[in-house]
């Protein structure tokens, strides 16, 4: 068995998937963080798996690309922990089950 | 490229990644979960590697296995008094099935379809054409990116910081200032250090 793209996209399917769960079923904020990454990593190895076994030659570009996802990444992390913190300070929880100031 | 040594490495890494990934889900210590976030990172920056982004790899170590863990671990320590459990809501079970629907449609497809790939020739000097690529025909993206991330860090020291506290604190040190006495510095350092004794009891009393 050659391990070929349909490995890789498989691998990056089943990741994305792992990540999606974290995010919806967590009940810490910092876990939906998580899960959260977990999908941009996927999303991240399956451009770079398309752009190594592509028809055309698009490497360069793919890998740029995947260099501004982490920056945009690590960005909204920093954002979302800040948000955590002030939800922490103002509530003294980060269970996304008890904020609950807009429920009707 | 079907040598057993890249057949080992692949299936151990992806073994890795995704093992780690499913630990977060079952672990119930938030600090594990990022020990296990860490290690499925790592386990991505290894599959870069075996698809020849040496470049991709490092700066994956550097940024989500250095820096991102790192800020989660802050985030959890920076909220003590916070729950440290990892357990589910009650949306865990639509979660799992919506889960089950995209895991099975995208890995159809990905086997399904023929996507008449060829490997491409690794790229040679990696690091020198991503630097020169992001300063000629990537510039405009790249000056972007550097305006969100200073607007990043500036939102997330502006919702982060103390305001009131930080306040009276200077307006503390403006009034000792304008007294010029010894005793009003000693009163201003008081309070704080006494506050964060507290806190750090409180971090220990949840930790264990």
């Amino acid at each position: 068995m050659i391990i070929g793209l349909e490995e890789y996209l498989a691998l990056g399917a089943l990741l994305f998937s792992l990540g999606f769960y974290i995010a919806l079923s967590k009940k810490n904020a910092v876990g939906v963080l998580m899960g959260v990454e977990l999908m941009l990593n996927a999303v991240n190895l399956t451009l770079i798996a398309f752009s190594r076994f592509s028809t055309s030659d698009i490497t360069l570009s793919t890998q740029v690309f995947v260099i501004f996802i982490i920056a945009v990444a690590a960005a909204e992390v920093a954002v979302g922990l800040a948000l955590i913190l002030v939800v922490y300070r103002n509530r003294q929880t980060i269970n996304v089950d008890r904020t609950t100031l807009l429920k009707g | 490229m079907s040598s057993f040594g890249f057949h080992l490495a692949f299936w151990l890494l992806a073994a890795m990644t995704v093992g780690g990934a499913s630990m977060i889900i079952v672990s119930r210590n938030l600090i594990h979960a990022v020990i296990y976030l860490v290690i499925s990172m790592l386990g991505v920056a290894g599959l870069y590697l075996t698809l020849s982004a040496d470049f991709i790899a490092v700066v994956q170590v550097l940024i989500y296995v250095g820096a991102i863990s790192v800020l989660m671990l802050f985030a959890i320590m920076l909220t003590p008094r916070a729950e440290r459990n990892n357990t589910e809501t009650s949306l865990k079970l639509p979660a799992a099935a919506v889960m089950v629907l995209i895991l099975t449609a995208t890995v159809f497809v990905a086997l399904d379809t023929d996507w008449g790939a060829v490997r491409q020739a690794a790229l040679a000097d990696q690091a020198r054409l991503i630097g020169q690529s992001l300063i000629r025909e990537y510039v405009l993206p790249f000056e972007i990116g550097a305006v969100l991330l200073t607007a990043a860090l500036v939102g997330a020291i502006a919702l982060a910081r103390h305001d009131d506290e930080d306040a009276a604190i200077h307006a503390q040190s403006l009034q000792a200032e304008a007294d010029g006495t010894a005793e009003d510095v000693a009163l201003l350092t008081d309070p704080p250090l006494v506050e964060v004794e507290a806190d750090a009891g409180a971090g220990e009393d949840g930790g264990s």
